[in-house]
């Protein structure tokens, strides 16, 4: 069975050669069989990698120590989920997911893609098995997970320990998903300049991905998040390590591209802004893939510092980056410019959005390379941390975010302002009486505090009264409110969700930034403390064995009004495996809320030192995160998003008739 | 065989998705005019609902009409000048039959350079399920490992266990059944000396305070252990008190029945510590009770060269992890035992650099050394 | 104003835009940025009382102190030189005598180090990379091929 995924996964990459030169050369010589290869070939390609993914999968599980990979990332003794999603927590296998997911979304386009031009589709199914063909031959000569051992060793030597949690066992797949995702955009846009043109239905076969590659990816960012905020035990949910850059960088240019996108699909402008935008977007999911995977970041990521890796994925980079850009500008003149229109305008809006959010970027980008450049050119060793991103980074989103809610309210090709200041009135006045309270009434209170606290009710304000607009509140009634808000295209929800979600992201971190507490100290059993209202009692510590670990378990006893008001445990882990201990930070819930403690050194008296935090309205981070994603498929629902194919029930007769001005 | 059968269809599937589009018809499909005329049209009752909501002026929007108007246009005339049809030209016939044939050739033969086609898979449970007479060493000890991760307080399985992980030269592991064993199973003179082996094996041959302690233990329950006795002495010739160990062994001979395995050991290790020049007490890396066999087994060439291979060893671990004291003591020592003062001297250097000249290694080192006779040069 | 002229208007404002954007950048990569240092490096390099940077060793054998509360005190040592650290706070699970760490934080008046985050590596397998690198260039650390 073993054998069989490899041998899968060699057959895939000769496909992906094959997808990546008849296509091609049928597109350009209007061979129209030669064009009809790429469908089935993307689809029996992806059948295959998944395959040779199921067999990896399968040695996992049944502990075959005779393939080096698991022998290298797993125990027998590991409980089966996490011998399961230990397949993808090493390089190897995590970059046969990756090319997984890369033919998966292939197998897509070819399957739903009866409705493309042929040539396009042609194109993009080339484009898509030039990155597969590079990222298999990647796998087959420097990392592959089928490398045989023999005689096979009986005890395989563990999975990273940190790793296994389930937090983790989803986080991969979903930051691939959104990863790879946006190479179908990059596929379509490297397509359209292959040909030199760009179809009118360009943006609305494009923008779907997006949606799709964008949604995954913040589900992928959060879910890093929120495991690094539990499993580090340090409290914090973003650290701006190189790492996290690397996913948040796609994410912004991302977020841009879905935006500029949007003004392409109506107004069929910003075309070879959005083609370029769609080049930086993937470049990035690859950049961020090279800083992974090349072990030019040393971190819990890098699985390995393998010099063949990096210079293999350093060589892809140039080839995808450099070529798509080269063929950028040599065939983006060729491109025609589309819609006029003023500078305030919803259009405007969305071009101001994308001036922001790249520069943001850019931002993110030099803080993240800038020590490897240093490093590589003169020696120094500095690191880029929180302070600079503070104060790039966030000028950059201030004056953004306070525009958000005005976007969606102007109108196309010349909005009107004052207007849309009127109706946000209301939600202005929220905002700012959510400012006083937060600065004014709220211990821990600062300038700070105030800002962010009215900024995010700004947004969520600013967010539901684009819906109230739109389905005429205050100007009809309400029986026909109601119908025009069920009328509401899916995706005027869709804007107003993202929104939303982002308005209640930023209330959660500046709630657990402003007001959050924290103490640490050292308890002894029976001993307790108190925390922003909250009594805890210290049970003190129990010895206890796991599968594969042991542990010493702090018991915790949550006080609230003089009852007992259930447990809390954290942990610390010894794996003998990897003679490695982990801390298991204890969590409770309360609300949107959480007590977060994790256990120190034991002292040689019996006493333990304990961090306590007090996280007010932390789950929002996530929860935003979630109301993006949801926002995200709400929008992917659209009608609007399923036009493009031509309808053959309708004549010409009447799209010329309707084409004339009425 | 199964494998090759499934690696040939898997190939022939592959083939055929190359194979059928290209030798298949291809059904009529539409322009990419046609596409495109169908977003202009549904943009432009698009326009009509934005209007009707108010998200665009009524001015715009005609302007916006105007627009996607002269789009439609110009799409008609396009599409009528690029229409022509290009025929299958011989160069496009020759990369399909390229394309068609390299998927097998590719695949097969990159996949024997790779492959490991005759090695099968062998999960975990089917290797522990295998009848023990065809099992490895290694197999049987993670069966009894999994048996006693179940039964903890299997003391019986330790005792059984312990042995053997000597024997493998797991010394730690070794260390932990013979306790457990004992914790569970109570002492016996066989476990205790067993545990003394094993940690003085851990310790690199080195009898500890704590292997001398176990073995003190055994000696308490079997004065007559014969392990005990021999180790016991061992230590002492490490700690340089050649008469009193020389003294130990001779006592051992006179014990010893005519047939024990002890008794070669003993005479040999006594012939060492006793012998003219080239003496070796230790064997520098503590050998396991194998290769101590084996060197007792040895002329006493052979066995120069082997202690000589076992110390050049030690010296080269130093020097990839030189932050190692016991480890540089052995060394010095070695070389004193083996006569080659000038080594010891250059080990005794390089370990006072390493640790720098003023740290307490280093003036522990000078002492050691000088109680070996041996002084730094400079 | 012409249409033109309102084009170019916009072209720089949003050229101004960019060029605050990039000033702002450079002047936070000037500022915030902090410097790694061995302890060794220190007696060459001058770095002011409360200027940040972020310090990197070995944690020196037997010097780890726990004192009331949770505020430990530990030396960093690159073997030649070596800077007493103090630190508030939980260590990370990795964190022991003889292995790497990187500290960040700024010296007190005192000449005491005052760390607010002490990393170690995830994986004990490595070193931090700047900690392997700096004893490497001293010639200390060699790394092991046995791992």
């Amino acid at each position: 069975m073993v054998e069989t995924g490899h041998f899968a996964l060699v057959l895939a990459f000769a496909l992906s050669l094959v997808q990546m030169l008849l296509p091609l050369v049928g597109a350009r010589s209007g061979n129209r069989r030669l064009m009809a290869v790429g469908g089935p070939v993307a689809v029996t390609g992806f059948a295959l990698t998944a395959l040779s993914f199921a067999a990896l999968a399968g040695a996992y599980a049944g502990s075959d120590f005779s393939v080096a990979n698991v022998w290298e990332n797993s125990h027998s003794l590991q409980p089966m989920i996490y011998k399961i999603t230990g397949t993808w927590g090493n390089h190897e296998g995590s970059m046969l997911l990756w090319v997984l997911i890369l033919t998966f979304f292939g197998a897509l386009v070819a399957v739903f893609g009866s409705n493309l031009p042929e040539t396009l589709k042609a194109n993009v199914l080339a484009v898509q098995g030039t990155i597969g063909a590079a990222f298999f031959l990647f796998i087959l000569t420097t990392s592959n997970p089928f490398i045989r051992l023999n005689p096979a060793p009986i005890e395989g030597r563990d999975l990273n320990p940190v790793l296994q949690d389930l937090g983790l066992a989803i986080h991969p797949p979903l930051l691939y998903l959104g990863y790879v995702g946006f190479s179908i955009c990059f596929s379509f846009s490297v397509a359209a300049l292959i040909e030199g043109r760009i179809d009118a239905s360009w943006a609305r076969w494009v923008r779907p991905w997006t949606l799709v590659a964008w949604m995954f990816l913040t589900g992928g960012i959060a879910m890093g998040s929120y495991w690094a905020y539990y499993e580090l035990g340090w409290g914090g949910f973003w650290f701006w390590d190189p790492v996290e850059n690397a996913s948040f960088m796609p994410w912004l240019a991302g977020t841009a591209l879905l935006h500029s996108a949007i003004v392409m699909e109506k107004r069929s402008a910003l075309k070879i802004w959005t083609l370029l935008l769609a080049i930086l977007t993937f470049s990035l999911s690859l950049l961020g893939t090279f800083l992974v995977r090349s072990g030019v970041l040393t971190s819990v990521h890098a699985f390995a510092t393998d010099p063949a890796r990096g210079v293999f994925i350093l060589c892809i980079l140039t080839l995808f980056i450099g070529g798509s850009l080269a063929l950028f500008a040599l065939r983006a003149s060729r491109l025609t410019a589309g819609g006029l229109f003023h500078p305030i305008s919803r259009e405007g809006a969305l071009v101001l959005n994308n001036l922001f959010l790249t520069t943001a970027t850019a931002t993110v980008l030099v803080g993240t390379l800038y020590p490897l450049v240093l490093e590589a050119t003169t020696g120094g060793k500095i690191s880029v941390g929180a302070p600079f991103f503070d104060l790039t980074f966030g000028p950059l989103m201030l004056p953004l975010l306070a525009i958000v809610p005005f976007g969606p309210l102007l109108a196309w090709k010349r909005g009107d302002i004052l207007a849309a200041s009127q109706r946000l009135m209301a939600a202005f006045a929220l905002a700012i009486a959510a400012m006083l309270v937060a600065g004014l009434f709220i211990d821990g209170g600062s300038v700070f505090a105030a800002l962010g606290v009215g900024l995010a009710v700004w947004l969520v304000a600013g967010a539901l009264t684009d819906l109230a607009v739109k389905s005429g509140v205050g100007s009809v009634t309400p029986a026909v409110m109601l119908r025009r808000f069920a009328g509401l295209p899916r995706s005027v929800f869709g804007t107003a969700l993202a929104h939303l979600g982002l308005g209640l992201t930023l209330l959660g971190i500046v709630g657990t930034l402003s007001f959050g507490t924290e103490k640490i100290l050292t308890m002894r059993a029976g001993e307790t403390v108190d925390l922003s209202g909250h009594t805890l009692r210290f049970e003190g510590l129990f010895p206890r064995k796991g599968p594969n670990f042991t542990e010493d378990r702090g018991r915790f006893l949550l006080i609230s009004n003089g009852n007992a008001d259930g447990e809390i445990t954290s942990a610390k882990r010894f794996y003998p495996a990897r003679q490695t201990v982990t801390t298991e930070s204890g969590i409770r819930t309360l609300g949107l809320s959480q007590l977060y403690l994790s256990l120190g050194d034991e002292g040689k008296d019996g006493s333990v030192v304990v961090r306590l935090w007090w996280k007010p309205l932390v789950t929002l981070i996530w929860g935003g995160g979630l109301v993006m994603m949801g926002g995200a498929a709400m929008s992917l629902l659209d009608r609007r998003l399923r036009v493009g194919a031509p309808a053959r029930r309708r004549k010409p007769a009447a799209a010329a008739a309707s084409a004339s001005p009425t | 065989m199964l494998f090759w059968v499934i690696a040939a269809i898997l190939t022939l599937g592959a083939s055929l998705a190359v194979l059928l589009p290209l030798a298949g018809g291809t059904k009529g499909s539409s322009a990419a005019g046609d596409h495109d005329l169908e977003v202009y049209r549904d943009q432009l009752t698009e326009l009509d609902r934005d209007m009707a909501r108010g998200l665009i002026q009524p001015a715009e929007a005609e302007e916006a009409r105007a627009e996607i108007g002269r789009r439609i246009l110009r799409l008609g005339s396009a599409s009528q000048t690029g229409a022509a049809a290009p025929r299958p030209s011989r160069a496009a016939r020759l990369v399909a039959t390229a394309a068609v044939l390299a998927v097998p050739l590719v695949s097969w033969g990159l996949y024997g350079e790779l492959g490991s086609p005759d090695l099968p898979s062998q999960p975990l449970a089917e290797r522990l399920a295998k009848s023990p007479a065809d099992s490895s060493v290694d197999e049987l000890v993670a069966r009894a490992e999994a048996h006693l991760a179940a039964n903890p307080s299997d003391g019986k399985g330790w005792d059984v266990l312990a042995p053997v992980y000597l024997r493998l030269q797991r010394y730690t592991d070794a260390v932990t059944a013979y306790r457990n064993a004992i914790r569970l199973d109570g002492d016996s003179a066989v476990r205790q000396a067993g545990l003394g082996e094993a940690i003085a094996n851990a310790a690199g041959g080195i009898v500890s305070a704590e292997a001398q302690d176990a073995f003190e233990a055994a000696l308490k329950l079997d004065p007559a252990n014969a392990k005990a006795n021999f180790y016991l002495a061992m230590g002492l010739a490490q700690e340089g008190k050649k008469a009193e160990a020389a003294a130990a062994w001779q006592k051992m001979l006179g014990q010893l029945p005519p047939d024990s395995p002890w008794r070669s050991a003993v005479q040999q290790a006594l012939a060492e510590t006793t012998g003219p020049a080239v003496a070796a007490g230790t064997p520098a890396n503590g050998p396991d009770a194998q290769a101590l066999e084996a060197a007792q087994q040895m002329s006493p060439q052979d066995r120069q060269a082997m202690i000589e291979t076992m110390v050049a060893g030690l010296d080269d671990r130093l020097k990839q992890n030189p932050r190692d004291e016991e480890g540089w003591m052995r060394l010095i020592r070695s070389y004193v035992v083996l006569g080659k003062a000038d080594q010891a001297r250059d080990a005794l250097g390089r370990a006072v650099a390493v640790f720098g000249a003023d740290s307490e290694q280093a003036k522990k080192f000078t002492a050691f050394a000088a109680s070996l006779g041996v002084t730094a040069t400079e | 104003m012409t249409r033109k002229q309102k084009r170019l208007s916009v072209i720089i404002a949003g050229l101004a835009f960019l060029g605050a954007a990039a000033g702002l950048t450079f002047y936070a990569l000037g500022q915030k940025a902090s410097y790694f240092y061995m302890p060794a490096d220190l007696a060459t390099a001058t770095v002011q009382p409360g200027q940040r940077i972020r310090l990197g060793g070995l944690v020196e054998k037997g010097t780890i102190v726990r004192s009331q509360g949770a505020t430990v005190a530990f030396s960093v040592t690159d073997t030649q030189k070596s800077v007493k650290v103090t630190y508030t706070g939980i260590l990370p699970d990795l964190f022991r005598e003889e292995q790497g760490v990187i500290t960040e934080g700024a010296f007190g008046p005192d000449g005491v180090f005052v760390a607010d985050s002490v990393l170690a590596k995830h994986d004990e397998r490595y070193m931090p990379k700047e900690v392997a690198d700096g004893l490497k260039a001293k010639g200390v650390w060699q790394e092991s091929k046995s791992q």
